[in-house]
């Protein structure tokens, strides 16, 4: 477990213990407010997947702002059980749900919360009617359709819609409507971004559509992310955009989402300066991690990361235009939040430059 | 945090996934090959701690030999867990830099046998202040830089005024010389053998100019997995700081000296599309560098399958023939570089002949202050 100095509240934040993952809840609401305001008054709403930062505290604040369904999407059991377990009462689990082990664990978290569970197989379907049949409940199911990415998902048309009706007439299960992941498309041209998520998308709606010819209720169609929230949230027939990355931004998504700032880093101390150009600090993939990608670093303006190991950022100063001496702090700023995240146990949270809370990152290593 | 903890006896083919495996067959018999290869010389395992994070695991290595009886771990919170863990003999190949963090070593050297390494005079007074202020004695050694272009050194000048100062200034006493090595690639064994020595001997040469400047030097320690044995014959070498060896990493497959006792256990989760299976160990689960492709996870018990592409929550694995997996399968992956696997994981499920037979914890994850 982390053993960070946990300092009080209102200290200085430059005062905190490195490596740290911090928040700044000054952008974090913003970021809320934007993301959250474009849902409030539209059909389609947000349903935040919060496998990403997996901060029951951070959720709670999500749902409290509107615009939502009510609930969120997790990628796991483990993460939906340790939501659920927190307080939210509305989960959609976005990975197939396979074997007796997992299967026993989502009809329990079912008894206590609504649960949605995503599917792609008749054998999968089957296995999960029977185990809920078995305990008495009823799992809500969506269709997982196989669009742009190379992960699960049944192709979209005729198959979807088969094993549709398959969901439909399984005891045990409540069949919902269809869900997929397109992302995350990178597009900075407006135009350009709203082709291609269409593209995607309206594959899921004309399985939508041929599902409703077929006499099949469809309540839901969840879709989108952070790269196309608007796009998505704004096409007829979505239902439920479940975006994460906008909460806490990152520097994958910077570029692309200039209506988003970025609101978690990895503070971090320079611990050695062993010559003109570079300087070594003390967070590395341990602790800020480059699964996808290297993190920026924020408030030395011209300094880029070379490279992480594991337990050191290898910072070039050679286009800085300043300079750093052991001790000094940088702010580096995750490629992805959800790699970040799952590294720490706790986050900082602040507010003008001082710690307002300490939040518990309960869901993380919640693989399972 | 992770909270599978599954009962004893639980055959591994019904455990829930994805969760973290240690072969203890294969764990046992890489602590033999270390015990085996120092039993009998001058040099010595010091055992990193950064790998696996355990004192149970420290243990395993100190009762099966070859060590010096000590670790070595990359960071204070790390250093605690093992001196609260039992552990007396601590040396940290890292800087310690902050007030708070050096006041924090210093409570360590109270109880137990420190040493520190440091790179630079500010720091040097910065440990020598804090140990004044706390009564103690940390040992302190330099970092030499040899390959990795981090921390540490440049020149062997820098090393001799900085022993210098280190004899001089109190609450410190100085030891010696450390350095860590990389080498990139899959080198063939030659040159792995002569890359080595050569980065090695660039440390061994800021020993020998500081005892020309008349300071003793007792501690030499440097050496890692890949030049465990290497380090082993090079007269001079005190210590060797291997790691990986003990779960194995596939940017290391050169080494097979060693067995791949990490491993992270899956279910197949999907068969989508021909050749295509989708399993439950994804990116989050096993960890990934994207600026090292050689550390990329492979599969350890299915032939023909590998580890395609890693989405957040799921693996895409592709076969070129006919896909043998089946939904509800279960594999085992060998991991890409096991320490920022196990740095995701709050226990070790210690499993032998298909069988769980130990839960431990792994009450080092996440401390990385």
């Amino acid at each position: 477990m982390e053993r960070p100095i946990q300092k009080p509240i209102g200290t200085p934040v430059e005062e905190l213990d490195t490596p740290t993952m911090v928040v700044d809840l000054t952008a974090l609401e913003k970021n809320i407010e934007t993301v959250h305001g474009f849902f409030r008054n539209r059909k389609a709403k947000l349903r935040p997947y919060v496998g990403t930062h997996r901060c029951p505290a951070l959720a709670h604040m999500q749902l409290a702002a509107g615009g939502t369904v009510g609930g969120v999407a997790v990628g796991t059991v483990g993460q939906a059980e340790a939501f659920a377990d927190n307080g939210i009462a509305d989960l959609m689990v976005t990975t197939e749900i396979v074997g007796p082990p997992k299967i026993e664990r989502v009809c329990a978290l079912a008894r206590r919360a609504k649960v949605t569970v995503v599917v792609d197989s008749a054998s999968n379907v089957d296995e999960l009617a029977k185990a809920a049949k078995g305990h008495g409940v009823i799992l809500r199911a969506a269709v997982d359709v196989h669009t742009r990415l190379n992960g699960a998902g049944v192709e979209p048309g005729r198959p979807a819609v088969n094993l549709a009706k398959r969901v439909a007439k399984a005891k045990g299960l409540e069949f919902v409507g269809f869900t997929s992941y397109e992302g995350p498309i990178l597009e900075k041209t407006p135009a350009k971004l709203a082709a291609e998520s269409r593209k995607w998308i309206q594959q899921v709606l004309d399985t939508r559509e041929m599902a409703e010819k077929a006499g099949l209720d469809v309540q839901t169609v969840v879709v989108g992310g952070t790269h196309n929230y608007e796009v998505a949230g704004a096409m007829k027939g979505v239902t439920e955009v479940p975006a994460g990355a906008y909460a806490l931004l990152e520097e994958r998504y910077r570029p692309y989402r200039k209506q988003l700032k970025p609101a978690a880093s990895v503070l971090c101390t320079v611990t050695s300066t062993p010559e003109p150009g570079t300087a070594i600090a003390d967070a590395g993939m341990k602790s800020c991690g480059n699964d996808t990608g290297l993190p920026g670093a924020r408030n030395v303006a011209g300094a880029t990361v070379r490279s992480l190991s594991a337990e050191h950022t290898n910072i070039s100063m050679a286009e800085a235009k300043t300079s750093l001496k052991v001790g000094d702090k940088v702010w580096l700023t995750p490629w992805e939040v959800g790699v970040t995240a799952n590294l720490y146990d706790y986050i900082n949270a602040i507010r003008k430059g001082k710690l307002e809370a300490i939040f518990e990152v309960t869901a993380r290593g919640r693989y399972r | 945090m992770e909270n599978y903890k599954p009962v004893i006896g639980t055959p591994v083919k019904q455990l829930d996934t994805p969760c973290l495996l240690l072969d203890l067959d294969r764990l046992e018999y890489n602590f033999k090959v270390m015990a085996d290869t120092y039993r009998d010389t001058p040099v010595k395992l010091r055992a990193h701690m950064k790998n696996v994070k355990s004192p149970l695991l420290a243990y395993m290595q100190m009762r099966t030999g070859g060590t010096v009886g000590g670790v070595c771990c990359a960071k204070v919170a790390e250093a605690e867990v093992m001196v609260e863990g039992g552990i007396n003999d601590i040396l940290i190949p890292n800087q310690v830099v902050t007030k708070d963090k050096i006041a924090r070593l210093c409570a360590l050297a109270k109880r137990t046998s420190i040493t520190v390494c440091f790179d630079s005079t500010q720091n040097l007074r910065d440990l020598s202040a804090g140990a004044v202020a706390a009564g103690v004695t940390l040992g302190v050694a330099i970092e030499v830089n040899t390959s990795m272009n981090r921390a540490g050194i440049r020149g062997v000048e820098e090393g001799v005024a900085l022993a210098k100062l280190a004899r001089k200034l109190p609450g410190i006493s100085f030891k010696g010389v450390m350095s860590h090595q990389s080498i990139g690639g899959m080198p063939d064994n030659e040159t792995r053998v002569l890359e080595g020595r050569r980065y090695i001997q660039m440390c061994l040469d800021v020993k020998s100019a500081v005892e020309k400047a008349g300071i003793p030097v007792e501690l030499v320690s440097t050496g890692e997995t890949w030049t465990y044995d290497t380090a082993a014959k090079m007269p001079g070498v005190t210590e060797v700081e291997g790691g990986t060896y003990a779960l194995m990493s596939t940017f290391m497959d050169y080494m097979d000296d060693f067995k791949y006792a990490g491993l992270l256990l899956g279910t197949v989760i999907s068969t989508p599309r021909p050749g295509v299976a989708i399993g439950d160990t994804g990116m989050r689960a096993l960890g990934a560098m994207c600026t090292y492709p050689e550390a990329w996870p492979a599969m350890d018990n299915v032939p023909g399958v590998v580890v395609a592409e890693l989405l957040e929550e799921q693996a895409v694995l592709k076969s070129k023939g006919p896909m043998p997996l089946r939904v509800g399968d279960k594999y085992l992956v060998r991991l890409g570089q096991q320490d920022l696997t196990v740095n995701r994981y709050d226990h070790y499920i210690g499993v032998r002949k298909g069988t769980v037979e130990a839960v431990w914890d792994i009450p080092a994850r996440g401390c990385h202050n």
